[in-house]
């Protein structure tokens, strides 16, 4: 079988009914979607198939045999984020991190539908996804940039630095 | 206070937002094996027999371990403290809550593993079960725990958390009312989106690196070199990358139980735990049983609290000891009440362990102290916001067990709480601040109680 994730054409070995996350996870070592349940409830699995979000988890390749594949890690890279990479660093949407991918891929699905800012617009959209840290609002507040189409400054959160020196006795 | 308020880093935001963040079940290592486990059935039971001779000679499956091959079967989370163990790593001879593990295996894949773990025989003799911490001292109570139906091992062998302060009898003579109340706030489930994890590598030089969603790293350095009996220096633990945990990573739930098998294989091994396995198998917040009854004047004045506790631990102690003794100290909530009676029990039942979350031993107590201080007020018909002024702590004021407070908090919170949700103070009520005690706010029955924050 065939599938193209992230633009990269792979022959997929595993079973037509391996999940689409197992082969993504096992067989390519794609991580980013996480199997947080495999059974469709939290959303860490979700993936973009042709640009629809899906839960990998319950997704069987066979079924997504030709399609395009998007995880994460082809939004965007560390030295060049995409917007809603950019927006997620800015508003600290982002908490544990596990549930981001899926998240992520569920708004990215929205912004491409021509979503707007709306509050409860965006809730609809990640409903079924699962951030138990709960940091739901930094998350809106990071989608409703996007759909606004904010730019942010981010020499100080992206500072690829690391952890900065605050000065004097922390 | 240069961070408060700043736009900072995020060490691993960047990671997160790209997929570049590698958790425990991300790591890939050549070669890993999958581990399952077998688990009790039923809450409470004597195995009369495991065979696993079919698992372990089954094709794919490289390690199989019981009780009889860890060096060291019990140790305890709390044992470098001086609480004794309890806790089997692996069940041996009885099964005292549903899911508990008794044998786990190591197996090429996923698939094999559970397959291996569905042919191992095990027989029971299935026995009562406890679950109702009320009952635990029932003359007919089932015996759930080796050490008896609650834990008996605080210092002095005392069998309880008591405290006594003041004058309770005295208390409860001149009160013009006694408000009672039980509280009774539920288990919790932790819920990570990351279930519990572990992959564990044997490295050449007879090393073991343990990849770790644990909250803390230390415990589990410590727990499994003690199961291992092993210096310190034979584990490397790789930690600090959790999905989620809120104190349901505290236990080390997994780790021990890795090495063991990758001990035996000779093979790098990973277990990743369903979601189910998360919600019946992890510990949860503890179940709470809190009995209150307070001595109080007309004018809202609380004189005296009598108070049991019973702390539902589960089948074994782990951090529970130590979660009722925060919750003694912390039993009269964000308030001063000079005359105490307190008892607290570790109690154990047929349910999974419970453990740390958020706050544990003092969310309980909360919830209960701020319910019971409004039905106070709802009884004696005084505002609920001058009865939290009055008796809040102040300088000086001392805690349950004798600390006197320094900074206390109270007054600034409770004014900012009433300020939040627009409730308009009295003008002696908006003046108050936390300074130490006098005229009005200084009757008779708190001058004994008042200490020298200095001396602590």
């Amino acid at each position: 079988m065939n599938l193209t994730v992230n633009g990269v054409a792979h022959e997929v070995e595993s079973g037509p009914l391996t999940s689409l996350l197992d082969v993504l996870r096992e067989e390519l070592a794609i991580t980013s979607p996480k199997a947080g349940c495999e059974q469709g409830g939290c959303g860490a699995c979700t993936v973009l198939v042709d640009g629809v979000a899906r839960r990998s988890c319950l997704t069987p390749v066979a079924s997504v045999q030709g399609t395009e594949i998007t995880t994460v890690e082809g939004l965007g890279s560390p030295s060049d984020l995409s917007p809603l990479q950019q927006a997620f660093t800015h508003h600290y949407a982002a908490q544990c991190g596990f549930c981001t991918s899926g998240m992520m891929l569920a708004a990215q699905a929205y912004i491409d539908g021509g979503g707007s800012d709306g509050h409860e617009a965006i809730q609809e959209a990640i409903a079924g996804h699962v951030c138990r840290c709960t940091g739901y609002v930094k998350i809106i507040d990071a989608i409703a940039a996007v759909a606004r189409g904010d730019e942010f400054d981010l020499t100080v959160t992206a500072s690829s630095a690391g952890m900065v020196n605050l000065g004097g006795a922390v | 206070m240069k961070a408060v308020g700043a736009r900072l880093p995020r060490y691993d935001g960047v990671a997160h937002v790209t997929g570049r963040t590698v958790f425990v079940d991300d790591v890939r290592v050549p070669g890993t094996l999958w581990v399952k486990a077998l688990r009790s059935p039923v809450h409470h039971a004597d195995i009369t027999r495991l065979d696993t001779s079919a698992a372990e000679t089954m094709k794919g499956v490289h390690a199989v371990v019981t009780w009889q091959d860890v060096p060291l079967l019990e140790y305890g989370h709390l044992s470098a403290l001086g609480i004794p163990a309890d806790e089997p790593l692996l069940a041996k001879d009885e099964v005292r809550y549903k899911g508990q593990p008794i044998a786990i295996v190591a197996a090429e894949d996923e698939e094999t593993a559970m397959a291996a773990v569905a042919a191992m025989k095990l027989d029971l003799q299935e026995k009562p079960a406890l679950f109702d911490v009320r009952k635990a001292f029932d003359a007919d109570a089932p015996v759930v725990h080796q050490w008896g139906n609650w834990y008996p091992h605080f210092e002095a062998e005392m069998d309880r958390r008591q405290i006594r302060k003041g004058d309770i009898d005295r208390a409860f003579a001149d009160a013009d009312v006694i408000v009672q109340g039980v509280y009774r706030p539920a288990a919790i489930e932790h819920v990570p989106v990351e279930t519990q994890s572990c992959q564990v590598v044997p490295e050449a030089n007879g090393r073991l690196t343990i990849y770790s969603c644990t909250q803390a790293l230390y415990f589990s350095l410590g727990v499994v070199a003690a199961h291992l009996q092993v210096p310190l220096n034979r584990l490397k633990v790789v930690g600090g990358t959790v999905g989620g945990g809120f104190g349901g990573k505290v236990d080390t739930a997994t780790e021990t139980m890795c090495c063991l098998l990758a001990q035996k294989s000779g093979r790098p091994v990973r277990w990743r735990w369903t979601r189910e396995e998360e919600f019946l198998c992890s510990s949860t917040r503890a179940p709470w049983h809190m009995e209150i009854a307070d001595a109080v004047t007309e004018d809202g004045w609380i004189l005296g609290r009598k108070m049991l506790t019973l702390h539902d631990s589960g089948a074994y102690a782990r951090f529970s000891p130590y979660g009722l003794t925060k919750h003694s100290f912390h039993h009269t909530g964000a308030y001063t009440i000079p005359n105490l009676h307190f008892d607290g029990y570790v109690v154990f039942t047929n349910r999974v362990p419970t453990t740390a979350m958020r706050g544990f031993g003092v969310t309980s107590v909360s919830f209960a102290t701020e319910t019971h201080v409004s039905r106070i007020a709802e009884v004696l018909g005084v505002d609920p916001w001058e009865i939290r002024l009055k008796n809040a702590n102040r300088i000086g004021d001392t805690s349950p067990n004798g600390v006197a407070y320094a900074d206390p908090s109270t007054v600034p919170v409770v004014k900012a709480l009433a300020d939040g949700v627009g409730a308009k103070l009295a003008p002696n009520l908006q003046a108050m601040t936390p300074a130490a005690r006098e005229g009005d706010l200084l009757p008779e029955h708190l001058v004994a109680q008042i200490g020298n924050p200095e001396d602590h």
